[in-house]
């Protein structure tokens, strides 16, 4: 009897000192999908950062090499129709794809979880308001809207991310929304709100980092649908205006000369994809790692 | 199945979409005046000449005056005259290109739902084999690759590749034949407009497969002996179709959108087309037309996906 107490205090139940973020870490790395996004991820920023003091040749230099020649041993991915050197502007085609991506999403959170923490928490009218602005948003098509935008603020990096950030809030706003109700309700609000302490202690001290896993699982998934958004802007040449070189204004470039040139049109076509894959695996993987719910 | 009750809401439906149409192509009219550019500065209109063409337009009038003349048109189907091509009323040639691009799109919905359906239902019933792996990576790769890049590879594969590769004997013809029902020439694109769309329809219908399959209902069919098939058909697809079309009303969106890429990519002169030239050409009234086109298909097409909640689920009425 005495020996089985000590078989079962020896033999601790769960992990030592497991925390959500150290738990949920550790799920990720099991993932192997996940941690090949995340792998692939580090590459682009590595190659966005030098790009931006190294490439190859000159990013908007023309007649670097033979117009439209095709990969070899001095460009590797080939030359576009100005004789500018592709892998150049394929790396530099990384800042403008990382820059639209997460500043969008850091727009979106700035504005998407304020709003939906006050709409889930302070309910009646401005709850009513937002919903319906969300529910509005949601039937407009998001493209028409980017395009508006963009025509009455004009191409630039900025509006660009003003503009897809416009089309995409009401998924933050909803979700935190969401959150925020079912959190309120929770004992530990309770007590705080008895403890005396004010309304924006409660949502940013305690609902806010109790909806952080869903709000970031939700922020991953937003950096690939903006940056897909920018390269549909740039492919229909309204995105960033050249010679600024996006992936998807030299796939658009590229598309024209598919037949004597196929390289400048495949080699941002690949990036991109695999770029897009990255964030949404690694979206799936911190998906079910922080989601206690779909633990396996 | 169309009761009284469901006349009157399709008669609200239809007042809010004109409703829609008008806001959207007022906001289009005055956001439009704001461009710099005109497609008259090109013609080298002088004197006289550039006011009149400004006078038969009604540009020298103030803005308040062209709003309401615009208005007027618009309640009479009128969408005025295209300021490059003089002359040509605009209303024919959105209303033909609304129509293409519904064809198009409809092609690209049947391959989103048939495609999307089978993946899911595949990987659900094969839960957790090489199969299910294989189609579940396959729905990641394919809602991460925009519609622009598989049509690139499309047209690479099918255009170039397989005509070079056969010595011309397979020649896919990239481009709109102008005819209606033209299977042979859209399925292309349509797979390009809609395959990234039918991944999401294979994770949605994959997991909600998987719950339904483990319902009471799925084990008492068993032991009456029915077939599987059947089982999975009638008493699983059926249902689990259910939160599978409540995503259709994004997606028909989405797919109307990814129409502006594709159908300039394909050559197929649909409203994307003509909004990618209207602009190019800063033929402004075309554009006002082309947006007003969009609203209104996107309008008809959420009213066509929430009647089609009245067929596939009996319980929902409006």
């Amino acid at each position: 009897m005495a020996a089985t107490a000590a078989a079962v205090v020896t033999r601790p139940i769960a992990p030592e000192q497991a925390s959500l973020w150290s738990d949920a870490w550790r799920r990720l790395r099991r993932n192997r999908l996940a941690l090949a996004g995340v792998i692939y991820l580090t590459l682009v920023v590595i190659v966005a950062l030098v790009s931006a003091v190294w490439t190859p040749y000159s990013t908007f230099q023309v007649g670097v090499g033979i117009p439209y020649a095709a990969p070899n041993a001095h460009h590797l991915l080939g030359v576009d129709g100005l004789g500018r050197d592709t892998l150049s502007r394929l790396m530099a085609g990384a800042q403008i794809s990382l820059i639209v991506g997460i500043g969008t999403q850091i727009l979106v959170l700035a504005v998407g979880v304020p709003i939906g923490l006050a709409a889930g928490y302070f309910r009646g009218a401005f709850d009513q308001v937002v919903t319906f602005l969300i529910n509005l948003f949601y039937g407009i098509p998001d493209l028409l809207v980017a395009l508006i935008l963009v025509f009455l603020l004009g191409p630039s990096l900025t509006n660009i991310i003003i503009a897809i950030a416009v089309t995409r809030w009401m998924d933050m706003a909803r979700l935190v929304r969401g959150q925020t109700l079912s959190l309120r309700e929770r004992e530990f609000i309770e007590a705080a709100r008895a403890a005396g302490a004010k309304p924006a202690k409660i949502l940013f001290g305690h609902i806010l980092p109790n909806a952080l896993g869903p709000i970031i699982v939700q922020a991953t998934f937003g950096v690939p649908a903006a940056i897909l958004f920018e390269a549909f802007l740039s492919f229909l040449g309204l995105g960033v205006p050249p010679p600024t070189p996006t992936w998807g204004g030299m796939a658009a470039e590229g598309i024209v000369t598919i037949r004597i040139s196929p390289a400048m049109v495949i080699a941002p076509s690949i990036a991109l994809s695999l770029t897009l894959m990255a964030f949404n695996f690694l979206g799936d993987g911190l998906r079910d790692a922080l989601d206690p719910r779909g633990r396996r | 199945m169309f009761t009284r009750g469901t006349l009157i809401y399709i008669g609200q439906r239809l007042v809010l979409i004109v409703l829609a149409v008008l806001g959207v192509s007022s906001l289009v009219f005055l956001g439009i005046h704001r461009l710099p550019g005109d497609a008259l500065f090109s013609e080298h209109l002088h004197g006289d000449q550039y006011q009149q063409t400004l006078h038969h337009y009604g540009l020298d009038r103030p803005l308040w005056v062209q709003y309401v003349n615009f208005l007027a048109g618009m309640i009479h189907g009128d969408l005025g005259e295209s300021l490059v091509n003089r002359g040509v009323p605009i209303t024919p040639i959105v209303l033909r290109e609304m129509s293409v691009s519904a064809e198009i799109g409809l092609v690209a919905l049947i391959f989103t739902v048939g495609i999307g359906m089978t993946f899911g239902v595949v990987a659900a019933i094969r839960q957790n084999t090489w199969m299910d792996y294989v189609l579940s990576t396959t729905s990641v790769i394919g809602y991460s690759m925009p519609n622009f890049v598989i049509a690139t590879f499309l047209i690479l594969v099918f255009g170039i590749w397989l005509d070079n590769f056969t010595q011309g004997t397979f020649y896919f013809q990239i481009g709109w034949p102008g005819r209606y029902g033209s299977i042979g020439a859209i399925w292309l694109p349509a797979f390009a407009l809609g395959f990234p769309y039918a991944s999401i329809v294979a994770r949605l219908t994959r997991a909600s497969m998987l719950e339904v399959i483990r319902q009471d209902y799925i084990r008492t069919a068993r032991a009456k002996g029915l077939r599987e098939a059947v089982i999975m058909v009638r008493h699983g697809l059926r249902n689990a179709l259910i939160p599978v079309i409540t995503i259709l009303g994004p997606l028909v969106i989405g797919i109307i959108t990814g129409g502006v890429v594709i159908e300039n990519i394909f050559g197929i002169p649909g409203l994307g087309k003509e909004f990618a030239n209207s602009i190019l050409n800063r033929d402004y009234n075309i554009v006002i037309g082309v947006f007003t086109g969009y609203a209104a298909l996107v309008g008809l097409a959420n009213l066509g996906v929430d009647l089609l909640y009245v067929v596939i689920d009996p319980r929902i009425r409006y």
